[in-house]
């Protein structure tokens, strides 16, 4: 489908499910049986989630797919509380046992409200979580620069 | 290095909320409900530029969902509720039993079921772009749904199967649309453009792959 198309970065974003705030009905597991797939795809970055135990283990696709760009969830968009800042820079450093620093952005797992009439949190919360991404962002870009 | 970025979708207000009511039923025009959906774009650019993100969505203010908002931009599609759809699919005590356990609401979320041969009346996202490189110089990504997701989820056999030999048939069509637009986003100056392909996952993991999933 994007086959010679030059001149744009494309991702594909995958994910488990964000339409319910309960954890226990999103699919749960690593992202194992979706590298065929991944890796016949002709695009620059792959944004998965990985902010909660449910995305499983970074190994799997950083063995894998180290030459492409990782879009890594590090806050979950069903939640009301931003991740500490700590925490998404560890998350991160872990990231960058595969991807070198200018191959790795910070998103959200999601969307905070991929429904518009069954958006998963509030517009404060959500801006909340940007501001730690930022924060977080910040402390990796002085740590590798 | 390390950009920060949002998946695309933002909250909505209640106010838009409303307006997204009206306008599916037929109580206020495009123009009207453009112009409410205008300032929450802006209130969310704003927003992002805020917290110093490096890549901005529009917040997809614009859109009933994050696929089924195609309706509005491509011929042969009709927007409906899985609601409705419930009376049309194939296996419907299995669909219904699998809403209620993933807790889906099924008139909450909306289908863009094709009922004719697929045409991009418009462009999918280009105005949404073009909006926001208005509001900021900070790069923008923009997202549309996949070619895989749209169909799936398109693909409704009462509907489909009386325009479409099957549903690769049509997805053909579907590739045709992404890829037209790929190119005009491109040309139109967007930094990341984002393939959702939330089911997936579902296909994978779960043992029955026919088996119909909500999107």
């Amino acid at each position: 489908m994007i086959e010679g198309i030059d001149g744009v970065r494309t991702a594909v974003h995958v994910c488990r499910g964000n339409w319910s705030r309960r954890e226990d009905v999103l699919l749960t597991g690593d992202y194992e049986k979706l590298l065929p797939c991944f890796e016949a795809m002709n695009v620059d970055q792959l944004v998965l989630e990985y902010a909660t135990p449910r995305a499983g283990d970074i190994d799997v696709v950083g063995r894998a797919l180290s030459d492409r760009q990782i879009g890594l969830g590090v806050v979950n968009p069903r939640t009301d509380d931003p991740e500490p800042v700590e925490q998404i820079v560890t998350q991160v450093e872990r990231a960058l046992e595969y991807w070198k620093p200018e191959q790795i952005l910070l998103n959200p797992d999601c969307g905070f409200g991929c429904f518009a009439n069954r958006c998963v949190n509030e517009a404060d919360a959500a801006g909340r979580k940007l501001d730690v991404m930022v924060a977080a962002s910040r402390i990796l870009r002085k740590r590798f620069a | 290095m390390f950009d920060v970025t949002t998946v695309g979708s933002w909250p909505r207000s209640p106010e838009l909320l409303k307006a997204l009511r009206a306008r599916q039923k037929g109580a206020m025009s495009r123009e009207d409900f453009e112009a409410i959906a205008d300032g929450e774009v802006r209130a969310c650019v704003a927003r992002q530029n805020e917290a110093g993100v490096d890549v901005v969505t529009d917040g997809e203010h614009r859109r009933d969902n994050f696929y089924s908002f195609i309706t509005e931009k491509v011929d042969g599609t009709q927007l409906m509720s899985l609601a409705e759809m419930l009376d049309t699919v194939e296996d419907k005590s299995s669909f219904d039993e699998m809403l209620d356990t993933l807790d889906v609401p099924a008139s909450a979320i909306k289908n863009p079921t094709c009922t004719a041969r697929l045409e991009r009346r418009e462009p999918l996202a280009v105005g949404e772009l073009k909006f926001v490189q208005e509001l900021t110089d900070t790069p923008v990504k923009v997202t549309l749904p996949g070619p895989y997701l749209l169909t799936r989820s398109m693909w409704v056999n009462s509907f489909s199967n009386k325009v479409y030999g099957d549903k690769t048939d049509m997805g053909d069509d579907v590739v045709r649309i992404l890829r037209d637009e790929l190119i005009e986003l491109r040309d139109a100056g967007a930094a990341i453009v984002q393939f959702d392909e939330p089911v997936l996952t579902e296909i994978v993991m779960s043992e029955d792959c026919d088996r119909r999933t909500f999107m």
